[in-house]
C-alpha cells in the first residue's frame, strides 16, 4: 500500500486505493500548490495528516493554524505573493473563516487560491449540517463539487486554474461520503509550483475602502458573470447520460453515486446532467436540458441550492417544464442521500421500487457510545470536579462545555455538560449564565479550543467581572482529530520542535487572579483546586495538564511496554465504584468479579488511587 | 452483480484494516471497489464499521437489506450491523467479546452469547469463529482481523481468493508482519467455523 509520505512522488498513470481526503492531498501536488493551511476538523482532517507526511519532500509549506480564519488569511497572503495556496476545514470552520473570505472576494487574489469545506450531511461528526454551498452565493465566488475521490483530485486542478484565470478564491466542497470514501484513483503528473514570488503593493486593489470598494464590487459581479459563461463550457459540467427525453435529472456532489446506482438498478430512462461547477450555474446548458425534457428532477443533498436557481432560471425564461425537487416536497432537505432515500423520492414520480427490508433488531443491543480512552487525563479531571462539587453541597451547577474529546463528559457517569454551540462557546455562555442564572458556573475547554476561540472570550470575562470557574483541559495536542499540534504544543506542524504559548502566562496576562495548575492524575490536588475555586469570589482558572494518552503512548511505547494494572481479588469488595463512577473501558465486571483487561489498560494507574478504589485493591502488575 | 460487505467491530480491533484488505484483494482481482469509513468522535473503544462494495457501483453506501457479508469482529457489533441485513446476508462472528463501558457502568454484564445472536440466527446464515487464539498462534493478537478475512474466504461469498489476498497483504506489510498475517490468513481459512451449539 502506498505510504502517505510517497503520495507526492512521480507516479503518472498509476492507480492507488485512496481515501477522498488523500486524493485531495495528491491533488495539491498535481496542481502545483506551494502553501497549505488548516485547522483540523472531521471530515477534513486526513488531508492535513497526509500533507504533513510529504510536505518537506514535496516542498509544500504546510501549517496547522490556530483557527480557520488565520489559516485562510495565511493562504490568502501567500496567493497575493504569487504562490498557489490551499486552505481546508470542516463544515463549521467556514463560519470562522467567513469574515475574511467575504472581503477577499472583493480584493481578489493573484495565484490560485482554493478553500475547501468538508460538509457533513447527517452530522456524523459535526454539531449541525449547514449547507456551505451558500457561502459561494454570499461571497460571490465559484463553487466546485466533486462526487468521488478521483474527482476530488482532478477537480482541484480545475479549481486552481479557474481561480487564477479570474483572480477569485474558489470554494471547493466535499462531504463526508466523498472525503471518507476510499476508491481507486489514477494519478496525473506532478506539477512544479511557481518558484520565487513577491508581493507587489497595489492599494486600490487590496484595500477595501471607498472609493475602491464600489469598483471592487462591480468587478466581482463582472467576474462571476464571465464565470457563468465559462460554466457552460467547462468539462466539470457534463451531460452524462441521454434518455428518450421524457425525464431529465440534474445532480451534483455526493448524491451522484447513489443516484447512478438507483438509475442502473432500475434501468431508468433518464438523461443525467451532472454539475461539478455548481455556482455559477451553467445557464445555457440547463436551459437546453430543460427544453429537451418534459420533466426535470433535481437531486442534491441538504438545501435546494441548485433547485432554487433552476426554478428562477426557468421562470425568467418562460419555461414550463415540470421541475421536481425539495421545494415541492418530493425530496428531503435533511440528512445524506442514500440509494434508499433517492429511490424512495423517485418512486413518487418514476417506476422505482423503493421497498426495502428494515431489519432493525427487536431485541435491545447494548450501546457502545464513544468513550474517553483508557489513560485519558480528562477522566481524572471530570472525576475530581464531580467529587469536589458533590462534597461542596452546591447544587444546580451549570457546566458549559466545548468542542473536543472532553465533550464526552456529557455522558454517564459524569454528565457534566449543559450547553455547547461552537468552538470557544463554553466561555461566552459561562459568562452569560454567571450574569443571568444566579447559579455556580464551571466551564470546560480544551487547550486547542482555548487558543482557537477561547482567548478573546476569557479576556472579556475578566474585564466584565464574570464570576465563574474555567477548567482548561490541556493535553498538549488537538486530540480528537488525531493528535495534531496546536500553538501550545512543543512540536510544529511537521513534528519538529517549535516554540509554544504557555496557557498560564496568557491567562495571567488577561488579568485572572486565581490560577491553579494541576495534574488530573493527582485527584486530591485537582479536587482542592476546584474547592478553592468554588469559594473564590471572582473568576478562577484551573489548568488540568497532562498529555493525551494516545499521544503519550506513542512516545512511551518506544521506550518500554506499558505496564497494566490488575484487581487483587482478595482486597476487592465489589463496591463497583471504579466501574460505575470512573468508567474506564479497561475495567469490567464478569459474574460479579471486577477485572482489568491488560490489552486495554494503559497503565496510567489512576484507578488505583484511594479516591477511586478506597480498598487499595487495584495494583500494578510490576509492583 | 455487486458484493457488499460490512466489517463491524470496536475501535482498535482492525476494522479498517480488514476492510482495506478485502478491498485491495478485490482490486488485485480486477474488480471495482469503493469503501466507506465513518470515523466517529472517540479515538479508542467506540463502535466502528466500514462498508466495502465490490462491482459495478458508484455509491459507497450499502442499500438496506443488500449486505452479502457481515464480518463481525465483535459479537455485539456484528448484531448491531445486522440492521442492514437481508435475505442474502451471511454473518461471520468472532466470538471474543469486548465489554461496552455502558454495561459495566450500570452494573450490567455482557449479554449471554447465544441470547445475543438468537435473533439473527433465526433469519440469517450465521457462522462463528474464535479468532484470537488463531491470531496468537500466528504470532500477534492484532492479526485477528486477518484471521477473520481468511475465515470469510471459506464462505465463498467474496470475489477474492487466497492468492489475491496474499498479494494484497504483501503490498501492505513489511516482511515480518507479512509472515504473521500470511499465517493468520491461512489459519482462518483452515479452521472449522462453528455452529451456534458449539459456542
Amino acid at each position: 500500500m502506498l505510504k502517505p509520505e510517497n503520495l507526492a512522488d512521480n507516479m503518472t498513470g498509476e492507480v492507488a486505493f485512496l481515501l477522498g481526503n488523500e486524493a485531495v492531498a495528491r491533488g495539491l501536488v498535481e496542481s502545483g500548490v506551494r502553501v497549505a493551511t488548516t485547522y483540523p476538523g472531521t471530515p477534513s482532517s486526513e488531508v492535513g495528516d497526509t500533507i504533513a507526511r510529504f510536505a518537506r519532500k514535496s516542498g509544500i509549506y504546510f501549517q496547522y493554524s490556530v483557527n480557520e480564519k488565520v489559516a485562510y488569511e495565511i493562504a490568502y497572503a501567500a496567493s497575493l505573493s504569487g504562490k498557489r495556496s490551499f486552505t481546508f476545514m470542516k463544515v463549521v470552520g467556514m463560519n470562522v473563516a467567513a469574515d475574511s473570505l467575504m472581503t477577499s472576494a472583493y480584493t481578489g487574489v493573484e495565484a490560485g487560491l482554493v478553500i475547501m469545506t468538508a460538509d457533513d450531511p447527517s452530522m456524523f461528526s459535526s454539531q449541525n449540517e449547514q449547507d456551505n454551498r451558500h457561502f459561494s452565493d454570499l461571497a460571490h465566488i465559484p463553487l466546485i463539487e466533486p462526487s468521488s475521490p478521483q474527482e476530488a483530485k482532478d477537480f482541484l486542478k480545475h479549481a486552481f486554474e479557474l481561480s487564477e484565470a479570474e483572480k477569485l478564491p474558489v470554494l471547493f466542497r466535499t462531504t463526508t461520503r466523498v472525503s471518507h470514501q476510499r476508491a481507486p484513483v489514477t494519478f496525473g503528473d506532478v506539477a512544479s509550483g511557481s518558484g520565487k514570488s513577491t508581493f507587489k503593493r497595489n492599494i486600490p486593489q487590496y484595500l477595501p475602502f471607498q472609493p475602491y470598494s464600489s469598483r471592487m464590487k462591480n468587478e466581482l459581479m463582472e467576474k462571476m458573470a464571465r464565470i457563468s459563461r465559462f460554466s457552460d463550457e467547462t468539462v466539470l459540467n457534463q451531460l452524462e447520460r441521454k434518455g428518450s427525453g421524457k425525464t431529465g435529472v440534474i445532480v451534483s456532489g455526493a448524491a451522484y453515486g447513489p443516484l447512478i446506482d438507483v438509475v442502473n438498478e432500475h434501468d431508468l430512462d433518464v438523461s443525467i446532467l451532472k454539475l461539478g461547477l455548481v455556482n455559477p450555474l451553467p445557464e445555457k446548458l440547463v436551459l437546453e436540458f430543460l427544453g429537451n425534457h418534459k420533466e426535470v428532477v433535481v437531486v442534491e443533498e441538504l438545501d435546494p441550492f441548485v433547485e432554487t436557481k433552476i426554478r428562477s432560471l426557468a421562470q425568467m425564461n418562460g419555461i414550463t417544464t415540470s421541475i421536481t425537487g425539495k421545494l415541492d416536497g418530493v425530496f428531503p432537505s435533511s440528512f445524506e442521500y442514500t440509494q434508499n432515500v433517492i429511490a424512495g423520492s423517485l418512486s413518487k414520480i418514476l417506476p422505482v421500487d423503493a421497498e426495502h427490508v428494515d431489519a432493525k433488531p427487536h431485541t435491545e443491543i447494548p450501546s457502545r457510545p464513544p468513550v474517553m480512552c483508557p489513560g485519558c487525563p480528562h477522566r481524572g479531571t471530570y472525576y475530581a470536579v464531580k467529587r469536589a462539587v458533590g462534597m461542596s453541597k452546591i447544587e444546580n451547577v451549570i457546566y458549559p462545555s466545548d468542542i473536543g474529546c472532553y465533550s464526552l463528559g456529557v455522558f454517564e457517569p459524569f454528565e457534566m455538560s449543559d450547553v455547547l454551540l461552537s468552538m470557544g462557546s463554553s466561555i461566552g455562555t459561562a459568562q452569560g449564565f454567571a450574569l443571568s442564572a444566579g447559579q455556580t458556573v464551571i466551564s470546560f475547554i480544551g487547550d486547542s479550543t482555548f487558543f482557537h476561540a477561547g482567548m478573546p472570550s476569557l479576556v472579556n470575562a475578566v474585564h466584565n467581572g464574570a464570576k465563574m470557574i474555567l477548567v482548561i483541559l490541556d493535553n498538549a495536542v488537538t486530540a480528537m482529530t488525531g493528535q495534531q499540534p496546536n500553538p501550545g504544543s512543543s512540536m510544529g506542524s511537521l513534528g519538529d520542535p517549535a516554540p509554544y504559548a504557555r496557557i498560564e502566562d496568557l491567562v495571567a496576562s488577561a488579568g485572572v487572579e486565581k490560577i491553579s495548575i494541576v495534574d488530573p492524575f493527582d485527584i486530591k490536588s485537582t479536587m482542592r483546586a476546584v474547592t478553592e475555586g468554588l469559594h473564590f469570589d471572582g473568576l478562577s482558572v484551573i489548568i488540568a495538564r497532562r498529555e493525551c494518552a494516545i499521544y503519550a503512548d506513542q512516545k512511551k511505547k518506544k521506550i518500554a511496554p506499558l505496564v497494566p494494572y490488575y484487581v487483587d481479588k482478595d482486597k476487592c469488595t465489589s463496591c463497583r465504584n471504579c466501574v460505575e463512577k470512573f468508567s474506564c473501558p479497561a475495567i469490567s465486571v464478569d459474574s460479579g468479579t471486577v477485572s482489568i483487561d491488560p490489552k486495554l489498560c494503559d497503565g496510567c494507574g489512576l484507578c488505583s488511587e484511594i479516591y477511586v478504589c478506597p480498598f487499595r485493591a487495584i495494583k500494578s502488575v510490576e509492583a | 452483480m455487486e458484493v457488499n460487505v460490512i466489517v463491524a467491530g470496536v475501535g482498535g480491533q482492525g476494522v479498517v484494516t480488514a476492510g482495506t484488505l478485502i478491498s485491495q484483494s478485490a482490486l488485485v482481482k480486477g474488480h471495482n471497489v469503493v469503501m466507506s469509513e465513518i470515523h466517529g468522535l472517540a479515538q479508542r473503544g467506540g463502535s466502528v464499521s466500514v462498508e466495502v462494495r465490490i462491482g459495478n457501483i458508484r455509491s459507497p453506501i450499502i442499500p438496506k437489506g443488500e449486505t452479502d457479508l457481515i464480518l463481525g469482529i465483535e459479537p455485539i457489533e456484528a448484531v448491531r450491523a445486522a440492521e442492514n441485513a437481508g435475505e442474502r446476508t451471511d454473518v461471520l462472528i468472532n466470538i471474543g467479546p469486548v465489554e461496552p463501558v455502558s454495561l459495566s457502568m450500570r452494573g450490567k454484564e455482557y449479554p449471554d452469547m447465544r441470547e445475543l445472536v438468537s435473533e439473527i440466527v433465526d433469519r440469517l446464515d450465521v457462522h462463528f469463529i474464535d479468532a484470537l487464539p488463531l491470531a496468537l498462534e500466528a504470532g500477534d493478537a492484532r492479526a485477528v482481523s486477518t484471521v477473520m478475512v481468511g475465515a470469510a474466504l471459506q464462505l465463498g461469498i467474496l470475489p477474492i481468493d487466497e492468492e489475491s489476498t496474499l498479494e494484497a497483504l504483501k503490498k501492505r506489510f513489511s516482511e515480518r508482519l507479512y509472515t504473521i498475517n500470511e499465517k493468520a490468513l491461512k489459519l482462518g481459512m483452515k479452521n472449522v467455523l462453528l455452529a451456534l451449539h458449539e459456542i
